[in-house]
């Protein structure tokens, strides 16, 4: 390999089939004069304009279409002559400098192009020598030269961070491995289970209990997730009608009262604040404002006069201090109930991070933007951090989650995109250049993720992710099964054969 | 211990059975003309290789050199010209064509490295095929030329007579040797087939010894062969203006035979066949045609009344030998593998050597070395 260009932050190098390089490798250019080195990442290869190839290549296909031949090469020389009409442009991104065995996020100089010597870097040094994963490290997988790739718990610690590809690519089992990863280290973790993927991470795949089942806990709305008034603050259930059932200013202030009210009789149960808002002295329609969102509250099931089947969120986050998640299944909830979950779900965070009761949780959000209202983004990549509530978002359509939330991940895990417009919505993630992303991301197989951002000290890494022993629940219910498939009437598909023959 | 290159060179070389050409399956390849290749390349071995900084070199044909360096000498007023209008005749007789280029490398400090490789294509019932020879890298200097000499008067391919050429003639001597060793084996292995060469029949010269090319027709008559020699320049003038320009307003496929050329000239120049100009198809090309003159002209005329039948004209050019054209010369990414397997098989570092002219003049008078 020689170093052939050099224009802003990118080197085009000339290389040769044999050398053993793809999209995402790093390489190491080492200018012996200089006596430091330049790192950087290969983000496409190109064929090298090598002079006379469109001949070459005229010549071959019309010999190819109209006649047959061979070639007498005692001495075998067209191999090397095939060898040359596959030279390669590496196009690279630089990402850092190494001198004096220190690493720096410096690629200002030139190096050499006569002086120079251009080698792979495994990722496996680079990630020593960038101190990737040594701390609390999550082993997320094997890297594409096959090296273990460990990435820090403490780099997801008070970090935003993104999860996103298209179906099928990963996606879910790779944040389950965080989840996992971070429960293993003794975190706090709430997932808002949008399709109900979650609810075996207790299980093995072959259906036996695995270590994470006593650290798991599933909330299913309606069945074993309820909650009683009583528990509940005001500022917790007016947010609900507010955001959730768009309750409006007026209606709000004369709900506020009645909460005082029976808060003071000590009459906080449903039938009590239905009886209230019927009763309330107040503008007719205050009244009906008020008991349609009542309705809606009774008819989302979520809410209970029996303490006996209440669940007390500050006791099952506290109990998990050694680590644990609590799954919050939405999987058959409706939109308007899932956004009141979610409400109180976070309202209740909020309160218990607030008062110190748990030290900080890592919130996992699937598809956020089907249950998150639109003012709860910034609110919770701004202040509620400082509170210690940590997101992972993870979505298959990246144009759901704003600009601003990208400019700010802290860590952004990217499986394939082949989209234009998802790729483009990805490329504005502010911890590399749009380049790398998009040419990477592209190529990636299934199961591949390219990790962006302080997990990996800002080195783009591609990273094949580990299977996991847990019942994944990930799968698409289909409706060929196998069982289907082969009860399927025989006459039916030979009768298709034949006519698409 | 470095190891020792070592080529079992191939005494046969199986053609792929083209039926009706199947004698060609006899032709043999010259194993002392291999092993000339790799001795010589020994004597490169760590050196220097001097190449180019701007230009790849451009390849040269065997057979183009010859007619611009030995023109046909004649009276222009004592020729007149007769029109033969043609008419294509479809049989299976094959048709032939070869075709030698070489190409220089580059220099070393004691000599200039090339490579000769040459192609045979053959057209029966209108399927072409084709076997390429080479690359053979040749590393000339002035102490292995005396054997590059040898070889050539051993096959009796450059007069006896004469004393060694130039270093710089050594490459065009090396591609006439493969030219004419083709040219001898299809001739002597090929039976009732039209053999296309590129060039003329003009004897005489270093490159085209009478003996040899007088040597190689007869092979092909005594064969049933013909040899039809195309040109693609020639200097013939009728009054003053081109032939090749004359004739373009006839309609193809025409023959207008030159029939006053001198058979010989005060020098050593032997005109060895009946000189024409073959306008075959519509355009604007016109070729010097030259057909063996102790071939008799009606038998001329059938070859290339098959040639019309059996094989495609492209812009008033045979296919098969425009094939073998193509086949044999080499393109830059060419060039540039043989360097790079020289450089690896023999140790050599290749330099790049700056333009004198450019160091000196700088763009001015240089823009067309680009």
């Amino acid at each position: 390999m020689r170093l052939y260009k050099k224009a802003g932050n990118t080197l085009q190098i000339l290389s040769f089939p044999s050398e053993d390089v793809e999209k995402g490798s790093y390489l190491l250019i080492e200018d012996l004069r200089a006596e430091k080195s330049m790192i950087a990442q290969v983000v496409d290869i190109q064929f090298a304009n090598v002079p006379g190839v469109m001949e070459e290549f005229l010549r071959e296909i019309s010999a190819e279409d109209s006649m047959e031949g061979e070639d007498f090469d005692p001495l075998d020389v067209s191999s090397h002559i095939l060898y040359i009409q596959d030279a390669r442009i590496l196009v690279c991104k630089i990402h850092g400098t190494l001198e004096n065995g220190v690493l720096r996020f410096d690629g200002s100089w030139l190096p050499s192009r006569t002086h120079s010597r251009v080698r792979r870097l495994s990722v496996k040094r680079l990630v020593e020598m960038a101190d990737v994963g040594r701390q609390l490290p999550i082993h997320i997988g094997e890297t594409m030269d096959g090296s273990r790739l460990t990435i820090d718990a403490s780099a997801l610690d008070g970090k935003l961070n993104i999860i996103t590809g298209k179906k099928g690519t990963g996606k879910s089992h790779f944040s389950k491995l965080l989840v996992l990863g971070l429960i293993d280290y003794g975190a706090t973790v709430v997932v808002l289970d949008l399709n109900g993927e979650y609810v075996n991470l207790g299980l093995a795949r072959d259906g036996s209990r695995n270590r994470y089942h006593e650290r798991i806990m599933v909330l299913k709305p309606r069945e074993n997730f309820k909650v009683a008034l009583s528990q509940i603050d005001l500022s917790i259930i007016l947010r609900i009608l507010i955001h959730s059932l768009d309750l409006p200013g007026s209606s709000a202030r004369e709900f506020r009262r009645i909460w005082r009210f029976l808060k003071e009789k000590g009459r906080l149960t449903l039938h009590d604040l239905g009886e209230a808002i019927k009763n309330w002295n107040c503008n007719v329609h205050v009244r009906d404002a008020l008991y349609s969102r009542y309705h809606a509250l009774l008819r989302s099931e979520l809410f209970t006069d029996n303490l006996a089947e209440a669940v007390f969120l500050e006791r099952l986050l506290g109990g998990m201090k050694r680590g644990g998640a609590l799954i919050v299944d939405l999987s058959d909830t409706s939109p308007s109930d899932r956004r009141i979950v979610v409400e109180y779900m976070l309202g209740k965070i909020q309160e218990m991070l607030s008062q110190w009761r748990v030290r900080a949780v890592f919130l996992f959000a699937e598809e956020a933007h089907l249950y998150l209202r639109e003012t709860y983004w910034d609110d919770i990549i701004t202040r509620m951090r400082h509170f210690g509530l940590f997101t992972t978002f993870i979505t298959n359509q990246p144009n759901t989650i704003r600009e601003n939330i990208y400019r700010q991940a802290d860590n952004i895990f990217l499986f394939n995109f082949v989209n234009d417009h998802d790729l483009e919505a990805i490329s504005r993630a502010a911890r590399t250049d749009a380049e790398t992303v998009i040419s990477i991301v592209r190529d990636l197989p299934p199961h591949h993720c390219l990790i962006l951002g302080e997990a990996v000290k800002d080195f783009p890494i591609v990273v094949k992710v580990r299977p996991i022993d847990v019942q994944t629940m990930g799968h698409t219910r289909l409706f060929f099964d196998v069982e289907r498939l082969s009860k399927a009437p025989r006459a039916l598909i030979n009768g298709s054969k034949a006519l698409s023959r | 211990m470095i190891g020792q290159l070592e080529y079992a060179t191939t005494l046969k070389y199986n053609f792929p059975n083209p039926p009706t050409v199947s004698t060609l399956k006899e032709l043999q390849i010259p194993q002392r003309f291999i092993k000339l290749s790799l001795a010589s390349m020994q004597s490169v071995k760590g050196r220097y290789l001097q190449i180019q900084s701007e230009n790849l070199p451009t390849p040269i044909i065997a057979g183009d050199h010859s007619e611009i360096e030995e023109p046909i000498p004649m009276n222009i007023s004592s020729v007149s010209a007769r029109l033969m209008p043609l008419k294509p005749l479809q049989d299976e007789t094959p048709i032939i064509a070869v075709d030698v280029s070489s190409v220089r490398l580059g220099e070393t400090d004691v000599g200039i490295l090339c490579a000769v490789r040459g192609a045979i294509v053959w057209s029966v019932q209108r399927k072409y095929g084709y076997l390429r020879i080479g690359p053979f890298p040749f590393h000339i200097t002035e102490e292995n030329s005396r054997e590059v000499m040898s070889l050539l008067r051993f096959y009796r391919f450059f007069p006896s007579g004469l004393g060694s050429p130039r270093l710089e003639d050594m490459q065009v001597r090396l591609c006439n040797l493969v030219e004419r060793w083709l040219q001898m084996s299809i001739c002597s292995s090929s039976y009732g087939s039209i053999i296309l060469w590129d060039g003329s029949l003009t004897a005489g010269t270093t490159d085209s010894p009478l003996t040899l090319i007088r040597r190689i027709l007869e092979e092909a008559k005594n064969r049933l062969n013909t040899v039809l020699a195309f040109s693609k320049v020639t200097g013939i003038r009728v009054l003053g203006r081109r032939m090749t320009d004359l004739v373009l307003k006839y309609p193809p496929p025409c023959l207008f035979k030159m029939d006053e050329l001198p058979h010989s000239t005060s020098g050593s120049l032997r005109l060895l066949g009946n000189v024409y100009i073959a306008k075959l198809a519509w355009g604007l090309s016109a070729f010097r045609l030259d057909i063996d003159r102790r071939v008799r002209e009606e038998e001329g005329l059938r070859a290339l009344r098959r040639l019309l039948g059996n094989d495609i004209l492209y812009q008033g050019y045979p296919e098969t030998l425009r094939l073998a054209h193509i086949l044999s010369t080499f393109t830059a990414s060419e060039v540039i593998g043989i360097q790079r397997f020289v450089a690896q098989r023999y140790n050599l570092r290749i330099v790049v050597r700056p333009s004198v002219r450019r160091t000196l003049f700088g763009p001015f008078g240089t823009r067309f070395e680009n």
